[in-house]
């Protein structure tokens, strides 16, 4: 935990602040956003911003500059949810050049992201993406050069050591390994994503 | 009640912004220009957020079906109703069969057409404003087509005849000054660049699209070793990627990115980034964050005197 938090100015009515982990981005997160004093609380890897009403200003000010701590981190206790893909050709048509890069065979890489357990981190960029960490650190896969005007909903690709799962179609940048059939956003149930930061994920191969 | 005969280069249903599910990665979607918008829904006795149809670069007609009232702001060129010249900024009282023709605005980008009482919309997360990129709100989540026809929430004619006070009526030239804040990256930026920023005048990319509008001419360099995490971003922020090309974020910004945020277009002039055309100057004013608010709060007790304000 952070020795202490200092919000910083990052518009004017924006104010940040910076913790170590996503996970106490995500608790800090959750906990201002439960004030109702902000218009949005928005939680990055390791950052934390609250856009305010600027009519608020004096008033947000205050309130965020008597945040010293983050409070005792949530304990995130979602089921873990298993997730089938279809790894490589169409549906992954990154998958091939990863692994020549990696020198690693089809059959490896997916071993290897199929038997990892991973954890959301964050939701973030466009709806419902989900930056899932898991694969070994060392694992620095680059974005693809010109990003997809539009990829399908459930596609899932890699960047860096994240594995990331578009729920909507959208334009995307991240090379693609595998497509999952499962219904990542539905808008009419009372949660619409099926992913949430903190949960728990296995890929099954499919 | 409104059937679209030319959509033009990209006509959206847009209203009040998604606010408040950023950390369900959903962006605000809304006016490009909010400010236009607003003037456009007094016209006609809505409260500044009713749905209205946001045009890009005009090319649009479309046919009433209905008996109405109608007004036209932001970016305008000729405009004109079956046939016969028509001012902006005015009520317009309309019948069934008129035509309304939106022609190509020679300054600024962004036309919005208010019916009273709003367009239906679908709606999603509390807003039937249109995110074209993940296809959801406003008109099937799609930019319009000719032969859409967009329904009423109940549109009627009213009875005052309205006019935007001249000292409220946003003119659009091709150099935009917008007042401009620091933030959480700008350290990174190299002096002379740091200089630039302020000092250069910057020519807007080909792509400026609602989601981000580029700041070619002078390259930044910002010390960055490119290992900086996914952090929050909105409409305003300007981010530098590698290239060193800053890109200011508009209505449709995503919610998070991983480059450098070296500064933000103060609340009270974005939405003047709704008008700016590939090829237009653009200069950023130093302001301080307490100063921005100030002319903020400034701007919006002027407004407030003549917008109908939801809430």
């Amino acid at each position: 935990m952070p020795a202490d938090l200092t919000p910083v100015r990052i518009a004017d009515d924006v104010i940040e602040f910076q913790v170590e982990t996503s996970r106490q981005a995500q608790t800090l997160a959750r906990e201002l956003r439960s004030a109702e004093m902000a218009e949005d609380v928005v939680a990055g890897l390791d950052r934390v911003a609250i856009r305010f009403a600027p009519a608020r200003a004096t008033q947000v000010e205050a309130w965020l500059a008597g945040i010293r701590s983050i409070s005792v981190e949530d304990k995130i206790d979602l089921p873990v949810v298993e997730i089938p893909v279809q790894y490589g050709g169409a549906f992954g048509p990154d998958l091939a050049s990863i692994c020549a890069a990696m020198d690693l065979s089809e059959d490896a890489f997916i071993a290897l992201h199929a038997e990892a357990e991973h954890l959301v981190e964050m939701i973030g960029f466009t709806p419902g993406f989900s930056y899932i960490s898991g694969l070994p650190d060392t694992f620095e896969i680059p974005r693809l050069g010109t990003p997809r005007p539009r990829v399908p909903a459930g596609s899932i690709g890699i960047s860096a050591a994240f594995t990331g799962i578009y729920a909507l179609a959208g334009p995307g940048g991240w090379p693609l390994i595998g497509r999952t059939q499962e219904t990542l956003f539905d808008p009419d149930a009372a949660e619409s994503f099926l992913l949430h930061p903190g949960q728990r994920v296995k890929f099954k191969a499919v | 009640m409104l059937r679209i005969l030319k959509a033009g280069l990209q006509s959206t249903l847009q209203g009040a912004p998604r606010i408040g599910h950023r950390h369900l990665g959903i962006p605000y979607a809304g006016p490009a220009d909010p400010l236009s918008m607003a003037l456009a829904n007094r016209l006609v006795g809505n409260t500044d957020e009713a749905t209205c149809v946001e045009i890009t670069f005009g090319g649009f007609e479309a046919e009433l079906e209905t008996d109405c009232s109608v007004a036209i702001t932001g970016a305008v060129g000729h405009l004109s109703v079956s046939g016969a010249e028509r001012a902006p900024h005015s009520t317009w009282h309309l019948r069934k069969g008129d035509k309304i023709k939106v022609d190509p605005p020679h300054v600024g980008a962004r036309t919005y057409l208010a019916i009273r009482l709003g367009f239906k919309a679908d709606e999603l997360f509390g807003s039937r404003s249109t995110y074209l990129p993940a296809a959801f709100g406003g008109y099937e989540g799609r930019a319009l087509q000719a032969g859409d026809v967009l329904a009423s929430n109940g549109a009627a004619m009213v009875s005052e005849t309205l006019q935007t006070p001249d000292k409220l009526r946003p003119t659009f030239t091709h150099a935009f000054a917008l007042r401009t804040c620091l933030s959480s990256e700008s350290e990174l930026l190299a002096p002379e660049s740091h200089a630039a920023l302020f000092g250069e005048t910057f020519t807007a990319g080909r792509q400026a699209t609602r989601m981000g509008v580029s700041l070619e001419g002078h390259p930044l360099s910002v010390a960055s070793d490119g290992t900086m995490k996914s952090a929050p971003v909105f409409p305003g922020t300007i981010q530098c990627p590698p290239s060193g090309t800053p890109i200011v974020l508009l209505s449709d910004a995503q919610t998070t990115g991983g480059y450098p945020r070296i500064a933000s277009i103060a609340r009270c002039d974005r939405h003047l980034l709704g008008q700016i055309r590939p090829g237009d100057q653009v200069t950023l004013l130093h302001r301080t964050h307490e100063a921005a608010l100030i002319e903020f709060a400034e701007k919006q007790a002027m407004l407030d005197k003549w917008l109908l304000r939801d809430g």
